[in-house]
């Protein structure tokens, strides 16, 4: 009950600004009004800490369930596959992956397919979780970085990892490395932990899922989460995290609430100030539509 | 002679890859020919992003040399391709300023300049979101209102605060929701279009082995 006044509470918040500022955006016909008001209503929740809480999904309850059945200190890849513009909403699902992964004393292996950031990003993540952990680079965990090509990367990694990376990010030959020292293809991975925000998602699926037999999860942007329903449906996709909600999901299922968890707020009040803004411009058309067949009559 | 070696290279590589693909790769000697064309792709793909980074140079500079219109924005470009490629191919055993790694110039630049920019344009999508939104989403017809409504109750779903107002109408809706829009809907039109794209790019893929698409020769 609580709850729900709140959402009233914060619905009335919402509605009376966006009705005088789109009100005035229709009157004027100048976007500023509403670029204001959607920053307004991204803004205030990140400033007035406005949280409700977060819901699981069946998708992002069926990946968290199948990391935790595997085995402790088993191999896990975990995939940077996003760019920087993308982090607010990828960068959660990382950091609590690699909560639950290193929770469970798994061994972690990172790679990318994005030349822009994708290494340094993955390089920060996982030593900034790895020092929390007491995890130690080599023997834990091992960023192989970036290589060209992405399909060929995929295919050739199901034959030997070494051929594709013969180093790692930094240059370490993977010989010299302990933890590499039994893996050698996919069949040494238990899991693999898609993050993406773009097509490569597929490719996991089509040629490592389905030629190599790996199990694959993963998490993605919001804008891509719907067409992945239909490879979780079909058992190629164990489980899916879908944009900030499903990283708050994930974040709430290992138990550290994260700048996803916070981020629910300001998503919150855009998606209802989006709503009302299309309920209201549709309004305004009818009755202007109304308006106008009246005149014609007359 | 110019069409036709390229044409038999990529033949030839399709077939090995295809063929591989039947066969243990411990086993046979396609599996170890397969392991070396894909080593070939990943280092041909390393030349084709830096031919990409000459290419780009070389376009702005000339535009800088001859003052063309906005040669301004294509100096910072190049500025920019330098500050960045520099200090990162500098090996990092000189100093750890250099290199790719953590508290280099590259890491520094990429994190406070780069990330932000990027994270910046993206957001930026909001706004015209929002406003495309307002402007011309509009109930015209039945299908552009079925439309309105499917996206209604799914941006209400997707946020804590909506699925919670969903919750009180009906405890089930949310879950409704998720089975029957995203589940059901959204899945089957997803996968005609996933089944269609597959079709497309093997009959393409078929075209390109066979020699008949040669629009990547730039006939």
């Amino acid at each position: 009950m609580l709850e729900v006044l709140k959402i009233v509470a914060y619905t009335i918040l919402i509605c009376i600004p966006a009705a005088v500022l789109l009100y005035l955006t229709f009157k004027t016909d100048d976007r500023r009004y509403l670029f204001i008001a959607v920053a307004f209503y991204v803004v205030f929740p990140v400033v007035v800490t406005i949280s409700f809480p977060t819901s699981l999904s069946p998708e992002s309850i069926t990946l968290y369930e199948a990391v935790d059945a595997l085995p402790d200190s088993s191999t896990v890849l975990l995939t940077f596959d996003y760019y920087a513009s993308t982090l607010a909403e990828t960068e959660p699902m990382s950091r609590a992956a690699l909560h639950h992964l290193f929770k469970k004393d798994c061994r972690v292996l990172t790679v990318t397919t994005i030349p822009l950031g994708g290494p340094t990003i993955s390089e920060r993540v996982t030593r900034d979780l790895a020092e929390e952990y007491d995890k130690v680079y080599g023997l834990d965990f091992v960023n192989l970085g970036y290589k060209a090509n992405y399909v060929a990367v995929l295919k050739g990694m199901g034959s030997s990892i070494s051929a594709i990376y013969p180093a790692d990010n930094s240059g370490t030959p993977l010989s010299e490395i302990p933890m590499m020292a039994d893996i050698k293809n996919y069949d040494d991975i238990d899991f693999i932990y898609v993050v993406a925000d773009n097509g490569i998602v597929e490719y996991w699926i089509s040629i490592v899922q389905s030629q190599y037999q790996a199990q694959v999860g993963c998490g993605v942007t919001a804008v891509m989460a719907p067409k992945i329903y239909a490879y979780v449906s079909s058992g190629q996709m164990t489980g899916l995290l879908g944009g900030m909600k499903g990283a708050a999901e994930y974040e709430k299922m290992v138990g550290h609430p994260g700048s996803a968890t916070q981020g629910m707020g300001a998503q919150s009040m855009a998606h209802l100030f989006i709503i009302v803004s299309v309920i209201s411009g549709n309004l305004m058309f009818f009755i202007d539509r109304k308006r106008g067949r009246k005149r014609k009559l007359s | 002679m110019r069409t036709i070696v390229p044409v038999i290279i990529a033949f030839l590589s399709g077939m090995v890859m295809i063929l591989a693909f039947f066969f243990d790769p411990e086993k046979s000697i396609l599996g170890e020919l397969e392991q070396n064309v894909l080593s070939w792709v990943t280092i041909v793909g390393g030349f084709t992003l830096l031919l990409g980074v000459v290419s780009i140079f070389r376009v702005n500079l000339i535009a800088v040399k001859r003052r063309h219109d906005g040669w301004g924005y294509k100096l910072v470009t190049l500025i920019s391709i330098l500050a960045m490629a520099i200090p990162a191919i500098i090996p990092s055993k000189l100093s750890p300023l250099f290199g790719t790694g953590t508290d280099s110039i590259y890491d520094w630049l990429f994190n406070y300049l780069d990330a932000p920019m990027m994270a910046t344009m993206f957001a930026m999508l909001a706004f015209y979101i929002s406003s495309a939104a307002f402007r011309a989403f509009r109930a015209r017809n039945t299908e552009a209102t079925l439309l309105l409504i499917a996206a209604t109750l799914v941006m209400l779903w997707r946020v804590p605060m909506g699925e919670i107002a969903l919750a009180y109408i009906h405890p089930d809706l949310p879950q409704a929701i998720n089975t029957y829009i995203m589940g059901g809907i959204n899945m089957a039109v997803q996968r005609g279009i996933i089944i269609g794209a597959a079709l497309g790019a093997a009959a393409m893929s078929l075209r390109i082995l066979l020699g008949i698409e040669r629009t990547y020769l730039g006939k």
